[in-house]
């Protein structure tokens, strides 16, 4: 899976994609056609090397703006790069590109070889960016250029000259071939370069931290930096959870409304992309494990443009998913609400029914959220909830382990919080207990 | 050496032709020819295509763009391919058009060059701001046929104007049409307090949102719905329509007026500064019209000097 895949998925990985201050178009390209890492220990290298950036952001911050400064010139040349290595005969516009890159390779003191390259290009030892065939390229270029400014109406010598330039073009490409794959590389890793220097910036920026792997998902402290920005903008606090759950041992997540538990499966499959794909993370710290699939069951607009009633959208989204569980690769499904929007009889049939379908899958990480009351093996969470005294507006949102999977009756609580006609309230707890008897 | 003088003192130029073959690159050749180069680093483009051998609606020849040695210039991978003086590479743009990306180069002879530069206003504005490291003291741009936005005082500080018989055959229509684009180039700057209503083209109006309104900011184009909404609107105490600049303003003369008559007014954000008008009294299907009674009747006209540069070849 490629990252341009996941970058509007509703999980609101584009706000920190967007607050990636790449300094090239090029890098951009490069970070979109990423694809997601799915062995531990690349991940973990991957984790490594950030650090270190991280690090140099944190100690020398001036040479870190002087490299992101200079990757501004950063340009996609690798269709030239391409027709060097397959043994076309460049133009002066590719020879620009091959001199400005190694140029700026070297500045950065990265590649191989550039200074070789460098030479070919500067024959005259000018150390400019800029390019055209020099003269000093050979005395006949010179003769004919001399003798053209003379007689600029002569075909013959117009001729001669093309010929002659034609003939250097392909001495310089000729030249230039045998550091072709080097070339190549250089780019990539300029590319690489500007990726993490914004990624260990952002880290800065925002708070985030690197995980460790490991054979289950424990994290403490996490917190979604699009939510947190938005509620900063309203002068409100995110208040960080923690979290955990393995392959095998499903989990839901209960309770109010409001509670916070879509943010919180919104965040779980956030820090899953990001670390899969290199990120750090915006937790206090986590244990984290790879998956090779990440599925996310959300309803979102697109049902709308795409005609089909939420539930049915809902319904294939989890459809295509139990269909991936079942090819037995390791993957991470979260969803949220399941059945939300049918009955509560036919929805809470349903989502214990999803539980029991997905039942004794060890490479399945399911984490669900959900309003309706099911049994079920696994573990499950609820939200805090609200903070007694407050009158119902403030609301505890960290996550609880607990033994009863029942759906905290939040409402009735939020109506006496508020102080609404104690008779009515009363009497709906009566009418409620005596259903449930 | 009429007005190249007064082009010196801006930063960016830019030269406009009111229809195709109304002598728009004559009038660039003639500047590009008098520009004292020794102290001053020019750079030149067009927005878009341009600059072709021969013009591509009436065939006519189209007399090519001549840089000379020590002048920068930007145009298409594909055009400079195509054509160009021995010329050093400073610069491959990053966004990609129909003719490839923009190639920034300075020439190191005097040639014809073939001009296709950035495609849109914001791509031209990005490609000046993208010169400042190379020490340019003016940037020329040659503005496609009805692509007058190159002339907004958002891109260049001031323009030259270049209309002619192609724009009309009779003098008094060319005057009158050609007048009236001077006139809305000197709209005056918008003074007082913000704008308490906005509106655009695109928005549902009616003339109730524009009724009692003293002041209406126009985001985006004014054109003729909207102009005969404010017309409409008006009452003795008058109505100002602020707009972004004079290349805002799409709408008839006779609206225009209409508006004016009845105590409308008209008032702009920024000021583009009109440097000459240069005429080109002939016509591709042949007209030609008298020059010196032209260059007289629209000078009079618009209280400026106008210049047919072909004809009288004003030399340095």
């Amino acid at each position: 899976m490629k990252f341009r895949e996941i970058v509007d998925s509703p999980c609101g990985i584009r706000y920190l994609f967007d607050g990636l201050e790449l300094q090239s178009g090029y890098a951009r390209k490069v970070l979109l056609d990423r694809e997601m890492m799915v062995d531990a220990e690349q991940i973990d290298a991957a984790g490594d090397a950030l650090r270190r950036y991280y690090d140099l952001v944190l100690a020398d911050r001036r040479r870190v703006e002087d490299m992101r400064f200079r990757l501004q010139g950063l340009r996609d040349i690798s269709g030239t790069l391409a027709s060097l290595a397959d043994g076309a005969t460049l133009d002066e516009i590719e020879f620009f590109e091959i001199k400005h890159m190694a140029m700026l390779a070297e500045s950065l003191a990265m590649g191989q070889d550039m200074d070789k390259v460098i030479d070919i290009l500067d024959p005259d030892g000018l150390k400019i960016g800029t390019f055209y065939l020099y003269d000093s390229y050979s005395v006949e270029l010179r003769r004919l250029r001399d003798a053209v400014e003379q007689d600029p109406d002569d075909a013959q010598l117009q001729e001669d000259l093309a010929n002659e330039e034609d003939r250097l073009k392909k001495s310089i490409s000729e030249k230039l071939r045998p550091y072709a794959a080097s070339l190549q590389r250089t780019l990539q890793e300029m590319a690489d370069l500007d990726i993490s220097l914004a990624q260990a910036v952002q880290m800065h920026v925002e708070g985030l931290t690197l995980a460790t792997s490991g054979d289950h998902t424990e994290i403490r402290g996490m917190f979604h930096p699009g939510v947190r920005a938005a509620l900063k903008a309203k002068g409100r606090d995110f208040q960080p959870v923690d979290f955990a759950f393995r392959c095998g041992v499903p989990a839901t997540v209960i309770g109010a409304n409001m509670g916070g538990k879509t943010v919180a499966l919104k965040t779980l499959c956030l820090i899953q992309y990001l670390w899969q794909f290199g990120f750090a993370l915006p937790v206090e710290s986590a244990v984290m494990t790879p998956f090779n699939d990440i599925r996310f069951c959300i309803g979102d607009e697109q049902d709308e443009k795409t005609g089909l009633s939420s539930f049915a959208a809902e319904m294939q989204r989890i459809d295509r998913a139990i269909a991936v569980v079942e090819t037995g690769i390791r993957v991470l499904l979260l969803v949220d609400e399941p059945a939300r929007t049918t009955n509560p009889v036919e929805g809470t049939a349903l989502v214990a029914a999803l539980l029991l379908r997905l039942a004794d899958k060890p490479a399945l990480a399911l984490v669900m959220t959900t309003h309706y009351t099911v049994e079920h093996a696994g573990e499950c969470w609820r939200v805090q909830g609200l903070v007694p005294g407050t009158k119902g507006r403030s609301m505890d949102y960290r996550l609880v382990r607990t033994t009863s999977h029942e759906v905290p009756h939040e409402a009735l609580n939020i109506a006496r919080e508020l102080g609404i006609d104690a008779r009515w309230i009363d009497l709906a707890d009566t009418i409620m207990k005596r259903q449930y008897e | 050496m009429p007005f190249v003088g007064e082009i010196l003192k801006h930063r960016s130029v830019s030269i406009v032709g009111l229809a195709k073959n109304a002598g728009k690159t004559e009038c660039l050749n003639y500047i590009i020819r008098r520009l004292p180069l020794d102290y001053f680093n020019v750079a030149v483009t067009s927005i878009g295509i341009d600059g072709e051998t021969t013009d591509q609606v009436t065939g006519t020849a189209k007399p090519e763009i001549t840089v000379r040695e020590g002048m920068f210039f930007a145009t298409s991978e594909k055009h400079f391919r195509q054509k160009r003086p021995l010329s050093e590479l400073y610069d491959v743009g990053e966004e990609d058009t129909a003719l490839g990306r923009v190639v920034t180069a300075k020439a190191l002879q005097e040639g014809k060059v073939l001009l296709s530069g950035p495609s849109s206003a914001v791509a031209l504005k990005r490609w000046m701001r993208s010169l400042k490291d190379f020490g340019i003291d003016l940037i020329l741009v040659d503005g496609a046929l009805s692509r007058l936005s190159t002339a907004s005082p958002a891109v260049s500080e001031a323009m030259v104007l270049s209309t002619g018989a192609a724009y009309s055959a009779n003098i008094r229509e060319l005057v009158a049409k050609t007048a009236f684009v001077v006139e809305l180039i000197r709209l005056p700057l918008y003074v007082g307090e913000e704008p308490q209503v906005r509106v655009s083209s695109f928005s549902s109006l009616d003339a109730a949102t524009l009724k009692g309104q003293r002041v209406v900011e126009v985001e985006g184009a004014l054109t003729d719905r909207l102009l005969q909404l404010a017309k409409n609107a008006l009452d003795d105490d008058g109505l100002e329509l602020v707009v972004g600049d004079f290349t805002k303003v799409f709408c008839s003369q006779e609206l225009y007026r209409a508006f004016v008559r009845r105590g409308g007014r008209l008032s702009v954000r920024l000021k583009s500064e009109l440097l000459a008008v240069c005429v080109n009294p002939k016509a591709p299907n042949g007209i030609v019209l008298d020059s010196d009674l032209l260059c007289r009747e629209l000078s009079e006209k618009i209280g400026l000097p106008v210049y047919d540069i072909v004809k009288n070849e004003y030399e340095v």
